[in-house]
This record gives C-alpha cells, structure tokens and sequence, in this order.
C-alpha cells in the first residue's frame, strides 16, 4: 500500500516534466522509470502507476476546467455526442491513470528480465531491503 | 514466463500511445486523436481560459522602432498606442493573431484551394473550383498592384510579421482549439494571405451573376415573356444618386446593345447535375448606411451609420480595434488578416460601407478550334490557352495537379466536368485584375484622413469589390461615392452568356473615375445606400446587377421625414423590423382574397393578418403567416417556370426549344417586387393559370389557393403556427460548422427586407452609429466577441447585446493613460 503511495506520488510529481515541451505521452515512459527503480510488485506498479497518472491528468484538467467555469467542457463534451463535461474529466483521468500504468508495468516487468538478481549494481533498493 | 508478461505489458503501453495518437474513424466522423486532445497539458483543456482575471506579460518584438502600448478594455478590444504607423500594424499583426489566428488560417485556405491539405479528398472539389475560378491568381495580381507603393507595402510586411512573431512563440498547448481538433499545425503568415483575406471578400460580395440562368429563360420563354417578368428598372425603386441634371452633358461612347436572340448558337444550356449555384454561394449579402447633415440632427453635427450584412459566424467576421498614431486616432473594425480599420472613424471623419452590386463577372462560350482544347477562335484566328498548373495537397494523398486554361477573358472553369453547362465557358471577373493603385493606400487615406478632400483623393484606389463608400466629417460634410471599377457595357452586355468568338465581346473600357455615381452635401441633408440601384436609368452608362428593393424605400421614407435626428432615433433605424415587402403586397393579397370562401378559422387568421402593421417582430404570429402565404402564392404563381426547370419543356410556347430533351435546367424567377407588381395591375395574367387544369385561373384564384394551402400547412403541423422569432429560429454557426461552438436558436425579429435585415445565419454583422463633433460619441455592436476561442468568455459575449437591439459605447481613448473604469489591462511591447 505505501509503496503504491509512493510510486502514485512519483509520478505525480514526474509527471509534470510534461510541462516543459515534453509530449503529452511522456507520461508512459516516465511511469516505465518508476516502475524499474521504485516498485516492488506487479500489482503495485499498475495500481500506484494508475493512481497516480490519473491524479495528475484529472487535476490539471480539473484546474483548468473550474477556472474556466466548465464553459468549453461543456462545448467539447456537446461535440463528443454529448457527454457532460465531468465525463470528459474522468476520461482524462482515465486515460492518464492507463498511460501511467501500463508504463509502471512495463518498467516494473522489464526489471525482472534484464536487472539479473546476481549483479550488485543497479539493483531496486526496495526489493533488497525486503530481502 | 517473465519475458511474456513485460513482452505484454510494453506492448499494451505502446498500443495505448500509438492508439491515442491517431484520429478514430467512426462511421464518416473523424474524431481527433484522444490522447493528444484530452491530455491537460497540451489537449483541449489547454484552450480553457480564466473565466475571471486577464493576463498580458510586456515583451519585446523584433523590428519595432518605437514603444508601443495596448490597452484592453472590458470587451477585449486592444487600443493601440504606437509613434508611427508601421509600429502600428506590426502590433495589429500580432493582437490580431493573438486572437484570431485559426479564422484567419481558414479563411485564407480557403480562399486559396488550400483546404484539401488538412481536410483531405471531400474538399477537393471545392479547392479545384476556387483555384478554377482564378481565386489564388487574383490574390497575386493584387499583390503585383499594391507594390506599387513602396509605402503602404510596407505596413503589410510589418502587419505580416507581427503575425509572425506571434505564430513563431507559439508552444502546441497554444494553438487554437480547432487546430487540435482538426489536427493539424499553424503555419506562417504571408503578404499573398492578405491579398487571400481581400479575394475571399470580393467573393463574397462581387461575385454574383446569373448569365446561365438568364441565358437558359430567355431562350425558354421568348423575348416577350422575358422582358414582361424581368424588368430591370423598378419603378419605385429610390436610387443612391438621384438625378439632379449631374449626367445631362455626359455622352459617352457606349458598345453596341446586346440583342435578345433566343436563335443564336447559345441554345440550350444542359443540365447541372448539382443543387450548387455557381459563384453564387450562400445568401445574398446586403447593408444599410446613411450619413445625415448637420441639418438633420439634434446637435447640428453629422451623424453616420452602417450595418454591413454578412453571413454572420464565430468567430466573427470583424475584429474591433483602435489605432493611435501621431498621424491619426482611429477606431472600428478590421478584418482578421488585413491591417488598418476598415470601417470605422478617427477625431475628424467617419465612414462605412455597402456593397455597390454590380454584375462584374460574365462568361463567355469559347470556340475551340481543335478537340484537345489548345487552341480556341477568335475574330477568324486562332489563338492558344495559357496553361495554368494547380498543385493541390490532398491529406494522406498524393499533390493533385489540375490544370486549368486561360483564354483571353479569363479561365475555363468548369471544363473539368463535362456535364457541366459552363464547361466551354471563360470567367471574365473584375477581381482578376491587377489593381491599379494598393487598396491599401485607400484604407490608409480614410484612416487618417481629416476631412472630405481626403476621403475624395483615397477612393480611386479601390476597384473590387466595389463599395459605396458613406462619408461625414466634423466639419459638415457628408458624401457618399459608388466606388468600383466598372466595365462600361453595351445595353444588356452581361446579362447572358456572351459568345466568345469575338474580341469586340471583350470589357475594353471602364467607367473614369470622375464619372463614378457619388453625391456631396445635397439639400435633402442625407445620403444613405442599401444595395439598391447606384443610379436612375438616366444615368449615362448601362450596368446590371443584383440590387436590393425594400430596404432603400423604408430608410428613404424615414430619413426624409426625420428631424433632430439623435443617436437613439439612428438605434430605431438600424433595428427597424418595418418590411416594404410586406406593405406592398399584403393589402393586395387581402384585397384579391375572397374572403366567403373561409372558414371561420381561416377569417382568424385572415383578421390577424389585416391588423398587422408588417413589422416582422418576434413575438407576433402574423409575420409568421405572412411569410408563409407570400412564399406559397409566389410558389404557385411560378409554377410554369418550375415545370420547366424540372422538364426542359415551355407549358408556354409551342416552338420549344427543349422539347427533345427533357433535361432539368436552370431559370430564373422574377423578382419579388415585379411579382407584387404584376399581382396588382395585372391580375389576369397568363402566369396565373395553371396549364393542368382546364380553368383559366386569376390572381384571386392562386391567393386563395396559396391561402388554403397555408392553412392546411399550419393545421398539420401546429408547431410551426408560432411566433416569428420562433418560426425562425436564428443562428451564428461555427466557421467550420460545428454546432458546439455555434449559438443556435437565438429569438429575435427582422427580416431580409426590413432595415434590421436578418434572416437564417445573416444579418447586421457589425452595427456602428457615430456622432460627430468635438468629442466623437460612437456606439457599435457585433454578434459575437473579441476572442476566437470557444474556451474564451470573449468568444460571443456580444450576441445577446445584439439580440436584444442594444449597444456598447465605444471607449475612443485619446491616450494609452487616459483614466477609464473599463480597462481590462495594458501590455507593452518594446523594440528588441
């Protein structure tokens, strides 16, 4: 639980690097890089990778969106067949918590193959303590 | 197992990204790729702006001489304050970008045959016929014109620039929403996309013609019949220019009078296989303005005012702004795209515009001489096509290239359809030609302009399209000049397709510049124009054109009786629902309407209709039902005409022409007001009978009848017996028609013929009434907003201001320091 708290936070807070000319899929690799250094279970890297790419891409949408009054929600969600406009927020969320945990998968599970447990260096810190 | 499950896992990742990065296709929706449109960072949530606050940040722009300031006030029109006038446009460049950078983009793709490039093979046609037409080389032949003065040149570099630095500092997260919706990227600005701004204008308002039409119902009906419905001179109509003896020792030398001959090589035309009018797109465009003397209002100084009709979109056709230099102070509207006000007024004068409507595009039937089309005849000689090669992107398609032949009146447009009834037939139009002066310099002359000889020694720059040009001044003055170039025709020359075979068929001479209609301070106090005829018939030169018949005769009929003339008495003007239409046909309608043949309901509503007072409000039922009689007597009074349309074959002549062919083709129907007139004096006309059945019908029996119908069309469908506002339904739709971004449904009242000339998706686009004087008192409205962004409280916060008939004051601020509780903030930009 802690340690999905704590890979949810790191990409939170990773995550926003999006802001400085990365592309919006950025997302994926950076939860990739959480997953290989910081998780310690499968589970763990799609629930904490989910959580948290779905915190960040729902609140920055959600700030933009309370700022703005909802008025162009509402008009792009008439645009998409009519949803409303919080439906619109939760997609986001959604497809930001997928990115970020599917990538924390992928990290967590590319670590597995390629971070052989004979070599000293490189390893994940949080699985030599639990051993 | 291991490999496996990351195998998996990085495919699944890297499914979701490529999947989120591509538009889904459902059905024939596209929808734009999701990722990249929903993520927060750079997707559409991007786009969404405080609701409260403004943000500005000061900066430095490359290629300023000087500090320039812009104000914002509580609507978002920035005030420029500059020390010179290329500083000037340079700034207007880049606020206008700022604003309204996907319009503009759009705007000129269009006008260029550019719209394939982002929305793929369903707009190819459309770019084919735009690039056929000779769109991209009028803009080029503009450009060659305006660089004949270095000076005004120029500010458009420096306009262009402006729009430039803005493009340049742009991040993905900030381009305009429809950037991302249709997904595709801004691209740099250029001085050929403002000569594109200028062509898209005199597209809309100088395009029109209907040779094929006319050409096609004068060899259906006859001569006879033809002059009996299509009359070019309306007898009530209220010229701009009346005749004041100004002409009587004008006696030009004119081309021979075209012939009506309906035997000659021209016949039939075929059918067109589309509803598509040619040239002709979109409703008809129309404006009032008026200025009166200072003998007419209230303060003894001249008041001005304009409404220029157009199709009404968001964003908006107009973009407001004031211009402060040390050589003028000017405010009014701009077209995103174009530097300087183009309508609009300084300390000194003010001015507006309505399209003058004149015929300046004809086509003529080119003999070609050989089968490849190569070579066509002309006087006995061959000559050769010029080939032009247009390369058209195409999304996710490889350059199409069309080639399109020039003759010497113009290009073949249509020959790329060979159903096509135009397709032997070349394009002569005004706007291709190479301006003889920058329109530019005109715009500049009016902007800084202080008093009548200027505004005199501006107007000759601007032949298309043409304007009539509304004038007053602080001073007094008050003008108004139908400025265009004009070919200076023959009786009829242009009416109908012309035969191409001969030079002498060619436009060779155009109306000087001094001979032009226009009119100074004349003793009636005003001068005023709707679109209706520039001139009586005395006037010593033939022209043609599609001009307006209602709204001239109610402003006429008001401005005459008008004294002490205020800003509010100019407000009923502009808002006036008062149909000519109306008053001139209902009380014949009622008249020849045999009323024992109704039943109790239909005397209701017959007695509505008597105690209508023809002003099309939006709460009253009788414009409601008026509208639907007019349309349907109309309806069953052409009925021949549509017979023949839908046949190819004369229900009126035995010698008909068609009769082997039976082909649907193009006609024209008379006039509103000829209709009006033949229903008042001629009642027994044969146009009234219907040929199917074996009665000899009247006027009286197609009222009744239509009346009836009418009727029965509201008993079966109760819904649509409403009040007018909600018959109609009004809208201002999205420039790409996307009904999320549109305002739909708007009530309100006005009508085509009426002052306040709304109708479906058009109307007063910009209402603007300035009163002269020490200090320049200016109101003005638009149904729409500063901002182009949906996600903007500035994208239509003026639509429900317009609708209800009311108005901003216009801050005219004399300094960037001037003290007003309606500034939003100010940004200055520095040379770098």
């Amino acid at each position: 639980m802690k340690n999905t708290l704590l890979t949810a936070l790191l990409i939170f807070i990773l995550g926003n690097l999006c802001h400085f000319g990365l592309p919006w899929w950025c997302i994926a690799p950076i939860a990739m890089l959480v997953g290989w250094f910081f998780v310690r279970s499968g589970l763990g890297a799609f629930s904490g990778g989910f959580l948290g790419g779905f915190l960040l891409w729902y609140s920055m949408a959600w700030f933009a969106d309370s700022s703005n009054g909802g008025m162009l929600s509402a008009k792009v969600g008439e645009l998409f067949m009519g949803v409303q406009g919080w439906k619109l927020l939760l997609t986001t969320g959604i497809l930001g918590g997928l990115l970020a945990g599917f990538g924390a998968l992928t990290g967590r599970w590319a670590r597995e193959i390629f971070a052989k447990p004979t070599s000293k260096r490189g390893r994940n810190y949080l699985q030599e303590r639990r051993r | 197992m291991r490999t496996i499950k990351f195998l998996l896992a990085l495919s699944i990742t890297i499914f979701l990204v490529w999947k989120l990065a591509r538009p889904l296709h459902l059905g024939d929706k596209t929808i734009p790729p999701l990722g990249a449109f929903l993520n927060p960072f750079s997707g559409f949530w991007a786009n969404a702006e405080s609701a409260k606050g403004f943000k500005s940040k000061d900066l430095s722009l490359p290629g300023l001489k000087g500090k320039v300031e812009v104000v914002y006030d509580d609507l978002l029109v920035p005030h420029i304050f500059a020390e010179n006038m290329e500083d000037a446009a340079r700034v207007q460049g880049y606020v206008t970008a700022q604003h309204r950078l996907w319009q503009m983009d759009i705007t000129t793709r269009k006008a260029a045959g550019r719209l394939s490039e982002v929305l793929g093979e369903k707009t190819l046609r459309i770019d084919r016929i735009t690039r056929r037409k000779g769109m991209v080389l009028a803009a080029e032949n503009d450009l060659i014109g305006w660089n004949k003065s270095p000076e005004t040149m120029a500010l458009l570099h420096a306009y262009t620039d402006g729009v430039n630095a803005w493009i340049s500092q742009l991040s993905p997260a900030e381009w305009p929403i429809e950037f991302k919706l249709l997904n595709y990227e801004p691209e740099p600005w250029t001085p050929l996309k403002v000569a594109l701004v200028s062509e898209a204008m005199a597209e809309t308002l100088c395009s029109w013609e209907d040779d094929l039409e006319s050409t096609n119902t004068l060899a259906q009906l006859g001569p006879e019949n033809f002059n009996y419905l299509f009359p070019e001179w309306n007898p009530k109509q209220q010229p701009i220019i009346p005749d004041t003896g100004q002409w009587k020792d004008l006696h030009p030398l004119l081309p021979p009078p075209v012939i009506l001959d309906t035997t000659g090589s021209l016949g039939v035309m075929e059918p067109e296989d589309s509803e598509e009018k040619y040239l002709n797109d979109g409703p008809i465009v129309g404006s009032n303005n008026w200025a009166l003397s200072g003998s007419k209002t209230k303060s003894g100084k001249p008041i001005l005012c304009n409404d220029p009709h157009l199709n009404l979109t968001l964003p908006s056709i107009w973009f407001q702004v004031q211009i402060h230099t040390p050589l003028a102070n000017t405010y009014g509207v701009s077209l995103p795209g174009i530097p300087g006000v183009i309508i609009g007024f300084n300390d000194d004068i003010a001015w507006g515009l309505t399209n003058v409507s004149h015929d300046v595009s004809d086509w003529y039937k080119i003999h070609w001489a050989n089968g490849e089309r190569s070579k066509y005849t002309i006087d006995g000689e061959q000559k050769t096509v010029q080939f032009r090669y247009e390369e058209i992107g195409v999304k996710d398609k490889p350059v199409f290239i069309d080639t399109v032949r020039y003759t010497v009146f113009g290009p073949v447009s249509y020959d790329f359809e060979p159903e096509n009834p135009l397709r032997d037939c070349a394009l002569r139009w005004i706007a291709h030609d190479v301006p003889m002066q920058s329109t530019f310099d005109v715009f500049l002359g009016l902007n800084t302009g202080k008093n009548h000889a200027a505004y005199k020694n501006a107007l000759p720059g601007f032949d298309s399209p043409a304007q009539n040009f509304v004038f007053a001044s602080r001073s007094g003055d008050i003008a108004i000049q139908a400025q265009g170039k004009y070919p200076i025709r023959g009786q009829q020359q242009g009416r109908f397709i012309q035969e191409g075979d001969r030079w002498a068929n060619a436009w060779h001479n155009y109306i000087p510049w001094d001979q032009v209609p226009s009119m100074k301070n004349p003793s009636r106090g005003f001068v005023f124009s709707a679109n209706q005829n520039s001139t009586p018939p005395s006037y010593p030169y033939y022209y043609l054109g599609n001009f307006e018949d209602w709204r001239s005769r109610r402003i006429y009929n008001r401005l005459e009786a008008m004294t002490g003339a205020t800003v509010d008495s100019m407000k009923s003007m502009q808002l006036d629902n008062f149909s000519q239409r109306a008053a001139d046909a209902l009380p014949t309608m009622l008249r020849l309407l045999d009323r024992s043949q109704l039943d109790a309901d239909g005397k209701q509503l017959a007695d509505e209709l008597a105690n209508w007072n023809f002003q099309y409000e939006s709460n009253l039922l009788a414009p409601t039902l008026f509208e639907s009689w007019f349309d349907s007597c109309y309806t069953s009074t052409w009925d021949e005409i549509t017979a023949l349309e839908k046949s190819g074959k004369s229900t009126l002549r035995t010698d008909d022409l068609a009769a082997s062919k039976n082909q649907k083709i193009e006609l024209l129907y008379p006039d509103a007001w000829r209709f009006i007139e033949i229903l008042q004096t001629d009642s027994a006309s044969v146009f009234f009978d219907h040929p199917a059945t074996p009665f000899r019908e009247t006027a009286r029996d197609i009222v009744l009848e239509s009346f009836k119908l009418t009727q029965a069309y509201f008993k079966q469908n109760p819904e649509k017996r409403v009040s007018f506002g909600e018959y109609k339904g009004f809208v201002v739709k999205h420039l790409a028609q996307i009904d999320a971004f549109s305002r739909l449904g708007i009530k309100m009242g006005g009508h085509r013929t009426a002052p306040n000339a709304i109708s479906k998706g058009n109307g007063p686009s910009w209402r603007m009434i300035v009163e002269l004087g020490d200090v320049v008192h200016a109101l003005g409205v638009y149904p729409g907003g500063q901002s182009g962004n949906p996600g903007s409280r500035f994208y239509d916060n003026m639509i429900d201001t317009w609708a209800s008939g009311n108005y901003y004051d216009l801050l005219f601020l004399k300094s960037a320091d001037s003290p007003s509780d309606r500034i939003l903030g100010k940004q200055v930009f520095n040379p770098k």
